[in-house]
């Protein structure tokens, strides 16, 4: 075990649903100033992965440890891992009639930031920044939260959220599945807006597409519950060179879709 | 054998109190001719009908048993005196107070003074304006005979207004009505007669109050006359005191083209028994109900909702939403009808429940009758609890679980919420949902 705590890391997670066991044994590191892709095949776990990271009530965690700036939050609720500055962009973002996407954001902010240390003024003003940034039109704000969005809406929203949220690391699970180029575009555009020192990244992802425009500088490959191959940017390079291919001649087709 | 004969001998019977001889008392409490004929006429149309049993569709799921008449005693004719002022009499052209036993009615920007617009109890509008009031008394908004509660309204009324405007008039901030009832035991009834002339514009608030832990009743009548071309917004909200048992049974008729925004919010009480229909009676009308309701604690709301299209080319639309909480029971019945030639009839129902915990229940049941041809025709209802993924969301943005349900709950009434024409009744409906999720 390494000396240094990393700012988050998941040390030998093991969660089921519903009785049946889907992590088996998850390790991981994430410093900020970090960007992490984890890539695997349909049903390896990654989408539980994040849900159980944001403390989902449907996932049971039989083993292991989540740590976030050396606290266990293992036992913690959503809103207080998402208070301690944890984020998670859905890969099926839900709708929620009734609340409008500003008022939805201010609560957000209040909640995370503390309502006290929030200025109305100063969140309006964020908040078109942001909008016209993702360039989301100004009607969106008014309108209930993903309620009738297209699937390209919905997660630019996501994106809109980080950027209000600011989180300290910040999960994005597929966030690019279902998306044109453009949107692609856009929604890395705002997330390397984040991109720094304060920020660490974990891209989930089933397509490297992504990649080229967030620069991955970490690799986890997830088989089967487990990160079966992990590595720094000695991996992302060699990757570079040899192509993904190389990965999917090493672990099979089904590691990734291209 | 032994069941029919007591049904039969319950047919013949008064709801308790409410016999020949308190007809009589009420008939004398006025020198009005045409008010004790009118009470007569009705008084008879009351006796005729049946008392309502458990085992009419209608009322299995509550017990007409269940309101409590024996223990509540008659009021007599709500006299006229001073009512307190209110924060929403500002916002109105005129407000009908009705106020623990007294009434009063308040014209705060001058409309009836010049004879176009008409709100006056109903005995003053016999005695003083019999042409504007009598045709509506003869013609009734109601498309399907009344009930026996409805029936007793009409005829036992002990605090009547008729609510007149003329043609072409646009009365902008409208009407409040206000009932606030204190005192223990004693069952008030209004009767409202709303009649808005051709080409007309009328808003109207109702709101009904009264306090926690006092044991009262009130039944409710009422009828709405839109004329052709006219328009009538309506909003009726119930945030009655947790011991009221309410009746109510209200109607209204559309005439040519014209249009009715009805919502109803149904809140307060401990025993609620509503029922309220629209008639799209000529072609062209046009009928938008919405309803909330919240029922919480052992509070019992039972509501049933008609869309009657006697017409072809006639519209309505109705929303109605609710939520259940504690060991609260709601019902909803819809029914749309559309009568025989009524073509081209465009009618829509939803009524969406959530049901927050095991011991609150929430009965749905939409209903279609249909008799007309090419016509359009939907409805559907859900019941569930709140979105345990729209939950998890708003969490894993920080926001805590009872935050994040009272978001949902509140977020589940915007739609028709947002509807709502008066702030000010917006801010009690707000209120009401918050105090009621604790």
């Amino acid at each position: 075990m390494s000396a240094k705590t990393a700012d988050f890391e998941i040390r030998n997670l093991c969660a089921s649903v519903e009785g049946k066991p889907i992590l088996q044994g998850v390790s991981l590191k994430i410093n900020k100033g970090e960007n992490h892709a984890l890539m695997g095949p349909n049903g390896s776990g990654k989408s539980t992965l994040a849900n159980v990271i944001m403390g989902h009530p449907a996932y049971e965690v039989t083993g292991g440890d989540i740590l976030f700036h050396g606290q266990n939050i293992v036992e913690l609720e959503p809103e207080e891992r998402a208070r301690l500055g944890l984020f998670l962009a859905f890969q099926y973002p839900v709708a929620i009639p009734g609340v409008t996407v500003a008022k939805f954001l201010k609560t957000a902010v209040d909640a995370v930031r503390g309502v006290q240390n929030v200025k109305p003024a100063e969140f309006m003003k964020e908040l078109r920044e942001n909008s016209e940034y993702l360039e989301v039109d100004k009607a969106f704000l008014n309108r209930f939260m993903n309620d009738g969005f297209s699937g390209g809406e919905k997660k630019r929203m996501e994106i809109l959220q980080m950027l209000m949220l600011k989180p300290g690391i910040a999960i994005m699970d597929e966030t690019d599945s279902g998306l044109d180029i453009d949107a692609l575009k856009i929604v890395s555009k705002g997330v390397n807006r984040l991109v720094g020192p304060a920020f660490g990244l974990l891209v989930i992802t089933h397509y490297e597409r992504i990649l080229n425009y967030i620069k991955p500088d970490h690799l986890h490959i997830l088989m089967q519950g487990r990160v079966v191959l992990s590595g720094g940017p000695e991996l992302v390079k060699e990757l570079e060179q040899k192509g993904y291919d190389w990965v999917r001649e090493k672990f099979g087709e089904e590691v990734l879709v291209v | 054998m032994a069941v029919g004969l007591e049904q039969e001998v319950k047919n013949e019977a008064f709801v308790a109190g409410f016999d020949e001889a308190a007809s009589r008392a009420l008939a004398g409490e006025s020198a009005v001719p045409a008010l004790r004929e009118l009470r007569e006429v009705r008084f008879a149309e009351y006796r005729a009908v049946p008392l309502p049993t458990r085992r009419m569709e209608e009322w299995r799921r509550t017990d007409p048993a269940r309101f409590p008449f024996e223990r509540m005693k008659r009021l007599p004719t709500i006299p006229r005196g001073a009512c307190a002022p209110h924060a929403w009499d500002d916002l109105f052209d005129v407000i009908v107070s009705v106020e623990d036993g007294a009434f009063d009615i308040r014209d705060r920007s001058g409309v009836l003074e010049g004879g176009q617009v008409l709100v006056a109890p109903l005995e003053q509008a016999l005695r003083e304006h019999a042409d504007r009031v009598k045709p509506f008394l003869e013609k009734r908004a109601r498309a399907e005979a009344p009930d026996k509660f409805e029936a007793l309204g009409d005829a036992f009324w002990n605090a009547g207004f008729f609510i007149h405007v003329a043609p072409g008039v646009e009365l902008e901030r409208g009407v409040l009505l206000r009932y606030r009832q204190s005192g223990a035991g004693g069952i008030l009834i209004p009767r409202v007669i709303v009649a808005v002339g051709e080409r007309s514009r009328a808003v109207l608030v109702e709101s009904m109050e009264s306090p926690d832990g006092v044991e009262l009743m009130s039944v409710v009548s009422r009828e709405f006359h839109v004329a052709e071309g006219a328009k009538l917004q309506s909003t009726t909200l119930r945030a009655w005191g947790d011991r009221t048992v309410h009746l109510a049974g209200d109607w209204a008729r559309l005439s040519r083209d014209a249009r009715l925004e009805w919502i109803t919010l149904n809140f307060g009480g401990r025993l609620t028994k509503v029922r309220f229909g629209s008639d799209g009676a000529e072609p062209g009308a046009n009928a938008e109900l919405d309803g909330l309701y919240f029922a919480s604690g052992e509070q019992h709301v039972d509501q049933k909702t008609l869309q009657v299209h006697s017409s072809p080319d006639t519209y309505s639309r109705l929303l109605y939403k609710g939520v259940a909480k504690d060991k609260a029971h709601s019902v909803y019945q819809g029914q749309i009808v559309a009568r025989p030639g009524a073509i081209r009839v465009d009618a829509y129902q939803r009524n969406n429940n959530l049901v927050l915990n095991d011991g609150a229940r929430a009965d749905s049941m939409p209903g279609l009758q249909i008799d007309a041809d090419d016509l359009k025709c939907s409805h559907g209802s859900t019941v569930g609890n709140l979105d345990e993924d729209e939950l998890f969301y708003l969490r894993c943005r920080g926001i805590d679980e009872a935050s994040a349900r009272k978001a949902l709950i509140r977020g589940f009434f915007e739609d028709v919420a947002g509807r709502i024409p008066h702030e000010c009744v917006r801010e009690v409906v707000h209120s009401q949902v918050d105090a009621k999720i604790g």
